[in-house]
């Protein structure tokens, strides 16, 4: 009976450390956070991750980007969709990638846009909704020259990108 | 009798908000993928329908008559080409240091404006080693008035001969030496 008691004693002892966890606080943090990354939802097509490879120009224009190809102009090279397709060497174009007969024409990129026309143009012809446009999004840093800048738009020209949209990001 | 303060911790509840913390720890990680710290835009300056087609209108009309083409150097700062039926005639808004005269370009804009009110495109022709930023920077002084600060508006004529008041200046900027300049 004596060792009963005991048990008794300890388990009240023991109901009586239990406790609540007081939540009221870390649901306030959480409704502030909430209210702050709804004000920053995005759905635009063009998200950029800042990085000192790829500043965009400032600008007063307030158009929003549509949704076609991506092409990335970084300091270290050019992109297209995510893919690196050309390596620049010590921030300027490789000889091997320029074309020896017209030096404004990139060959790699030329190639790749060329398979992304295709590719496009093919999923016009069998759906009626989507039209080939030749429009792309250009996001290049704002300290390259426009040498440089000239080129790519030359080559996406040549491949049937003629349309070449400029990203930049708004002033405030 | 019960006392006052006894009746009173009787009434009080806790609510139970675990299940509105789990909905919310659901929805941040959702949003935290979603998020943009940085607003995107591209340079393209939004026109309402009918000025776009009075645009599209006196562009087709000037194609071969009227043409503006802007340098830009480093070392000579801006030069203005109108060609006016044959007519060829020059402005240059010199640097201001070693920097572009914005302020400046702007003002020979407005005024070129003033002479040239149906005309809306404009060749642009930077050097090649004019970097993105500068370029970026002349394109929005060459695309509209800030009505805000008391420049004038322009008025156009629709393809039904309406008037309409605008703030575009040179809106359709386009690069002249891309292919072969």
């Amino acid at each position: 009976m004596a060792r009963r008691g005991g048990f008794t004693k300890y388990m009240d002892r023991r109901l009586s450390s239990t406790f609540k966890i007081q939540v009221t606080s870390m649901v306030d943090m959480f409704v502030i956070l909430l209210v702050f990354l709804l004000k920053s939802y995005s759905t635009s097509p063009v998200n950029i991750t800042p990085s000192d490879k790829l500043q965009l120009a400032v600008s007063t224009s307030t158009k929003d980007p549509v949704d076609v190809l991506k092409l990335v102009v970084s300091k270290v090279g050019i992109f297209v969709e995510d893919k690196k397709i050309v390596d620049f060497n010590q921030g300027a174009l490789d000889v091997k990638d320029v074309d020896a007969a017209d030096t404004q024409f990139i060959r790699t990129l030329y190639n790749e846009l060329d398979e992304q026309a295709k590719k496009a143009r093919k999923i016009a012809s069998v759906n009626e909704e989507i039209e080939f446009d030749g429009k792309v999004i250009m996001q290049a840093d704002r300290s390259l020259p426009y040498e440089l800048l000239r080129k790519v738009m030359y080559t996406s020209m040549m491949a049937g990108y003629s349309d070449v949209k400029i990203a930049v990001v708004t002033k405030d | 009798m019960r006392s006052f303060k006894s009746r009173v911790d009787d009434a009080t509840f806790e609510l139970n908000l675990a299940p509105m913390l789990d909905i919310i720890v659901s929805i941040v990680p959702m949003l935290l993928l979603s998020v943009a710290f940085i607003h995107v835009t591209v340079i393209e300056t939004p026109i309402p329908q009918a000025v776009e087609k009075a645009i599209a209108a006196a562009n087709e009309k000037n194609k071969d008559l009227i043409s503006v083409t802007l340098s830009v150097s480093k070392t000579s700062g801006f030069r203005f080409t109108v060609n006016d039926n044959g007519q060829t005639k020059e402005t240059v808004v010199a640097m201001k240091g070693d920097k572009f005269d914005l302020e400046g370009l702007h003002k020979e804009t407005l005024s070129l404006k003033q002479n040239y009110p149906n005309v809306f495109r404009l060749e642009l022709n930077p050097e090649e080693n004019v970097p993105l930023e500068d370029i970026v920077q002349v394109m929005d002084k060459v695309r509209t008035s800030v009505t805000s600060a008391g420049e004038p508006k322009f008025t156009i004529k629709d393809e039904a001969g309406k008037s309409i008041e605008t703030n575009l200046l040179f809106p359709d900027v386009v690069f002249g030496n891309v292919a072969g300049g």
